[in-house]
């Protein structure tokens, strides 16, 4: 098979998402009071509603329905008031009332959108951009400095119920075929469900990659799911078709499942756009079949046939009384809306001067948005806050980040941002920035002393003190130690001289030894520079 | 002999009780004694709850015993039978089908808590159509019950047991349902009182559903207090129900107003209908005249939709039943068909073995009519008529307070008269065309047929959340008619000989 | 008699709503809803233009909703009283693709 880039010069993919996020933050599910919970034993969450008993009757859980309401107004879509649920009827073990009960033609949410930042090299996968300036737009992107912004329609958002889960026993591996029977816990049956339909306006895996991760750090902000793709409560679903370069037309889709991380999202599109695209050239014929992404044989195998359209005989759910939702009720839900991130990006660029590369992996997550926010609330209220901003920014990027990326917590350290900022409060991480920016400490001295603060709970300025951290920076002392290490060195001094002026790096190293690190960089470079020349 | 308490009306029991003339726990004794030497002939009852009842007795006594009798509700000491597709715990509920067979509840229905709470005897569970598909109770997968009146007849369905459990005297008030005549049909072939109230005025939690938008469950008795009395304990919102509403009429109110000033509508076009049979017609104008002669003013009104109700009801309760019964897949409860290597065939064998042909063929119609494409020729344009003819009877009762109507189209048939699936839905003809609108309607007897000699009812149809309405016409009916009689042959103990 | 359904459709919607049906008793399905069917003409008869549905009847109820707080629900024991086959606190079923099942 061709390689992605080189496949998408010859066709152009079409793909459309379907988002499925469990409300994981409620008490209870959709349609009954039982109480929402991951991992408890099987069926010991369940009522004769979500058991689907006889004579069972639904009644919505309002919060379920403002989490929705919430979800439209972060991704810009219309609130429609006026709508109903329906059921959707087939059998299949796992749902106990065998027919789910969802939303019409008519959803909560409709016509929204999300826009994409595209740069980096996956930018240049969208070779029909070629030829266009920055600020030129051309269909629904816009070509920016480095790459493009991508407007992606999303059709709906509509409110749903959870099926059990079911345990596949004798096969191989737990699947499906060949299992001999199977295990049904209704424990997650009825969990409110929410599906959002994207338009088909996604060209490149790339684009699903960045919608996905766009749509997690909105809902996770909103505070409506745990979003948590290994667990299932955000699950994604796509549909892909190819048409050649050129072409307007659509060619026959096929629905990609199991895409369970944002890698897997990925590299799944990007496997089915080259597999069709080695059918289609070869004269084959795509079907329009479900198939199953197989993050270890890497690649997609057909799980269903569809022949015909499925029927699902769907009709208003007569148990549930319509919506017709008050204006009241709609401005309820938007005051709780908080600034979502690409809102605080805009923002921590404009006010503090970040980069748009910092700005965004800020409010990757909720948590070091927030953390920033603190910090920054609590900087401008002593003196300049701005000037903290970018080595904050840093310290979050690279020393937060990169411990929690390390850390699990099974050595019993601080785990999760949870566990770093419940000891790297906003005011030891103001104080730590203020030490190196008064020069009392160097950068590299910095990482050793949030590692202590984190270890050991304690506060930055404790740390230098107790460990005689405290950066040389008098230029009589750094003298000294400069004077030393050239007399030390005089072959070296001779090579410098003579034009090897790499040996600089040497020089420094010396020095900063004989310092035990303590030296200040910046002056002995500049005692070098001197003496050297 | 005295009258056994199933003979006695509620006030009767609870005056007893309140004399000490005798216990509640000697109520439950002699009910279900009762019930032993006489159903046999009328099969009314497919379980009797013997221990809930005791248990309901004794506290019941006990509040006796401390004066606290008052407190305890409409239904203090009254023996209470429920139609077998309301949820009691501990108890089967089993619709009359083999699917449910052995299902035993494990939570309890509103309307049936409801009666509990008002210090109701819960007797027994009581035969049925099968999942209510009939108006005969022939369906039933335990055999039919048969009408107190004459054991060669049907007592009309589906809630056949509850009424014929009443006209029999085994108890005094029982609960049914009704979807498109199931409490009123009944109640008419049976010679009682039978109200279905206005959609959402009972909760339907815990009662089996079979058309969801057009059940709605209500008490049988043989007078009118009795009825309103049960319909007090009964009515109101439950959260538990979204289309449940809040009601807090006391239905005894203004049964003693009389009928003077009401204004009583009648049908003409009801009145010609083919299939009326003449017993049933004059009983009709007696009423009429009987309500005239006491005070009401008669006002003919149109109902130019509702002979339009009878398609729309067999498009839509089919379509709900097929969603509601899709349930029943083997898995969680209900028939499982042994043996099965995959779902598939356990699905099938279960579903084909467990259903009746009536509910098969309900199942199959139901998904017919939803399928794409036939949903906008069947079930939408059912919807639309819905509209119409709830606009016809808003329209008629800007003029009436209540509407007087035929039943049934006749008395009580005998078992086998009727074998065509569609001969047996008109049955229903004047009763649908209330649960299509929402509105409530009662049967209210008024004697027996000059040509068969079974007894006859006649329809009261109430405004939305009126029921009063027709209650009082109801009770200025019994004035004139009498309360309901025992069948005679059940009547002072006897046990149908 | 008009024949809204064929054998063959009544065989598929046997196999969608999950009842065996034997040979002899596709061939009275399908004359017994075919009658069926035939009555329900009048449904087709009105003139139903611009007539809205009635999908709820009392239809001024709306917006009916609970809080978001836990209720009792069942013990696992409970929840698993009727069922037919169980094993680990879970309900029991035979394979669901059976052989050569395609779902």
């Amino acid at each position: 098979m061709r390689k992605l880039e080189e496949v998408l010069r010859d066709w152009e993919a079409v793909i459309g998402l379907e988002i499925h996020a469990e409300l994981t933050t409620l008490n209870t599910k959709m349609f009954c009071g039982c109480k929402l919970e991951f991992g408890a034993d099987p069926n010991t969450h369940t009522c004769p509603v979500c058991l689907g008993l006889p004579g069972a009757l639904p009644v919505p859980n309002r919060a379920a329905i403002e989490s929705i309401v919430l979800a439209g107004l972060a991704t810009n879509c219309d609130i429609e008031k006026h709508s109903m649920f329906y059921r959707k009827n087939y059998m299949y073990p796992d749902m106990a009332k065998n027919f789910q009960t969802t939303q019409g033609p008519v959803a909560f949410c409709m016509r929204g959108h999300l826009d994409l930042d595209v740069d980096g090299p996956a930018a240049g996968e969208r070779i029909d951009l070629d030829g266009l300036a920055a600020g030129e737009s051309r269909g629904n992107v816009t070509r920016t400095e480095d790459g493009y912004v991508a407007h992606v329609g999303i059709t709906r958002i509509h409110m749903e119920e959870d099926a059990g889960k079911m345990v596949h026993l004798g096969g191989g591996e737990g699947r499906i075929a060949g299992a001999t029977h199977s295990l049904v816990d209704y424990n997650r049956a009825g969990t409110p469900l929410i599906e959002l339909v994207t338009e088909p306006d996604l060209r490149t895996p790339e684009e699903a990659r960045l919608f996905m991760q766009k749509l997690r750090q909105i809902y996770l902000a909103i505070g409506i799911s745990d979003c948590s793709m290994e667990e299932g409560s955000l699950r994604c679903d796509g549909n892909v078709s190819l048409r050649r370069r050129g072409t307007t037309g659509l060619g026959t889709k096929t629905e990609l499942k199991n895409m369970n991380s944002f890698k897997n999202l990925h590299d799944g599109l990007a496997y089915e756009i080259c597999r069709q695209a080695e059918v289609l050239e070869e004269g084959g014929v795509i079907y329009q079949e479900t198939r199953h992404w197989d993050p270890t044989a890497k690649r997609t195998i057909v799980m269903r046939v569809k022949e015909t359209a499925d029927d699902y005989r769907l009709f208003p759910e007569p148990d549930l009384a319509p919506y017709d939702l008050t204006d009241e009720f709609i401005e309820g839900v938007r005051a709780k809306l908080p600034e979502l991130p690409h809102e605080k990006a805009v923002r921590y660029a404009a006010a503090f001067g970040l980069s748009a590369y910092d700005a965004r992996h800020l409010v990757e997550h909720r948590a070091t948005a927030d953390f920033f926010d603190a910090c920054m609330a609590l900087a401008d209220a002593g003196k300049d806050g701005a000037a903290f901003a970018k080595p904050l920014a840093n310290l979050v990027i690279n020393d937060v980040t990169g411990y929690v990326n390390t850390h699990d917590g099974s050595d019993g350290a601080p785990a999760g941002f949870d566990g770093v900022f419940a000891r790297l409060t906003p005011a030891r991480a103001l104080e730590l920035v203020g030490l190196v920016a008064d020069d009392a400490i160097s950068s590299k001295q910095a990482k050793e002393v949030f590692a202590a603060v984190i270890a050991d709970d304690a506060d930055p300025a404790a740390v230098v003190e107790e460990r005689g951290m405290r950066q040389v920076s008098d230029a009589g002392a750094i003298e000294a130690v400069v004077d030393e290490v050239l007399a030390a060195n005089p072959d070296k001094v001779e090579q410098y001289r003579g034009g090897k002026t790499g040996l600089i790096g040497f020089f420094v190293g010396q020095c900063m030894k004989k310092t035990q690190g303590q030296g200040n960089p910046k002056v002995i470079n500049e005692l070098l520079a001197e003496k050297l020349g | 002999m005295a009258a056994t308490f199933g003979e006695m009306s509620v006030r009767q029991i609870q005056a007893g009780l309140a004399a000490r003339e005798f216990s509640a726990a000697e109520v439950a004794r002699a009910t279900l004694e009762r019930i032993g030497a006489a159903d046999e002939a009328v099969h009314a009852f497919l379980q009797v709850t013997e221990d809930l009842a005791l248990a309901a007795a004794s506290r019941v006594d006990a509040a006796a015993a401390e004066g606290r009798l008052a407190e305890l509700g409409p239904l203090a000491g009254v023996p209470v039978g429920y139609k077998d597709n309301m949820n009691l715990t501990g108890t089967r509920t089993t619709c009359s089908s083999n699917m449910l067979r052995d299902y035993v509840s494990p939570y309890t229905a509103t309307c049936v808590q409801r009666t509990l709470d008002a210090g109701a005897l819960p007797i027994g569970k009581l035969n049925m159509d099968e999942f209510a598909f009939g108006s005969s109770t022939e369906t039933s997968a335990f055999g039919p019950t048969r009408n107190p009146w004459d054991l060669g007849r049907v007592p009309g369905g589906s809630s056949g047991g509850s009424a014929a459990a009443v006209a029999a005297g085994l108890v005094p008030v029982t609960l049914g349902s009704d979807t498109g005549g199931s409490i009123r049909q009944p109640g008419s072939f049976c010679g009682i009182v039978a109200v279905k109230p206005t959609y959402g005025v009972v909760s339907r939690y815990g009662v089996v559903a079979f058309g969801s938008s057009l059940d709605q469950v209500g008490p049988f008795a043989r007078s009118v207090e009795d009825a309103a009395l049960a319909l007090n304990a009964i009515a109101g919102r439950d959260e538990l129900d979204c289309t449940s509403q809040p009601c807090d009429v006391d239905f005894t109110a203004n049964l003693a107003e009389g009928a003077a000033g009401l204004r009583v509508g009648v049908v003409p076009a009801f009145m010609e209908a083919a299939g009326l049979t003449a017993e049933v017609r004059a009983k009709v104008e007696e009423a009429a005249s009987a309500l005239e002669a006491a005070g009401a003013v008669l006002v003919d009104v149109e109902l130019p939709h509702a002979q339009a109700a009878m398609s729309a009801y067999y498009v839509l309760g089919p379509c709900e039943a097929f969603s509601n019964l899709a349930r029943f897949d083997s898995v969680r409860y209900g028939y499982c068909d042994p043996g099965h290597a995959d779902l598939g065939s356990q699905y099938e064998a279960s579903r084909e073995r467990g259903f009746g042909p009536e509910a098969r063929r309900r199942i199959m119609l139901g998904s017919y009519l939803l399928s794409a494409g036939v949903y906008d020729t069947y079930y939408y344009p059912a919807q639309q008529v819905r509209t119409l003819i709830t606009r016809d009877y808003l329209d008629a009762f800007e003029k009436v307070d209540v509407i007087l109507a035929p039943v049934a189209p006749r008395t009580a048939f005998k078992f086998g008269e009727i074998g065509d699936p569609t001969e047996m839905y008109l049955s229903d003809m004047f009763t649908i065309s209330i649960n299509i609108a929402g509105n409530g309607g009662m049967s209210m007897p008024v004697g027996l047929g000059a040509d068969t000699g079974m007894p006859v009812g006649v329809q009261l149809i109430a405004p939305p959340f009126r029921d009063a309405n027709m209650l009082r016409a109801a009770a200025a009916l019994e004035q004139v008619f009498g309360p309901a009689p025992v069948a005679p042959a059940f009547a002072d103990g006897k046990a149908g000989e | 008699m008009t024949q809204h359904l064929t054998e063959h459709d009544v065989r598929g919607i046997a196999e969608y709503t999950r009842i065996g049906l034997t040979a002899e008793e596709v061939v009275a399905m399908t004359a017994d809803l075919n009658a069926i069917i035939d009555s329900l003409s009048p449904i087709t008869e009105y003139d139903l233009d611009g007539v809205e549905p009635t999908f709820h009847p009392i239809g001024d109820l709306s917006n009916v909703m609970r809080d978001d707080v836990e209720r009792a629900g069942f013990t696992q024991e409970t929840a698993l009283m009727n069922a037919p086959r169980q094993e680990d606190g879970s309900f029991l079923i035979p394979s669901i693709l059976g052989e050569g099942g395609d779902r």
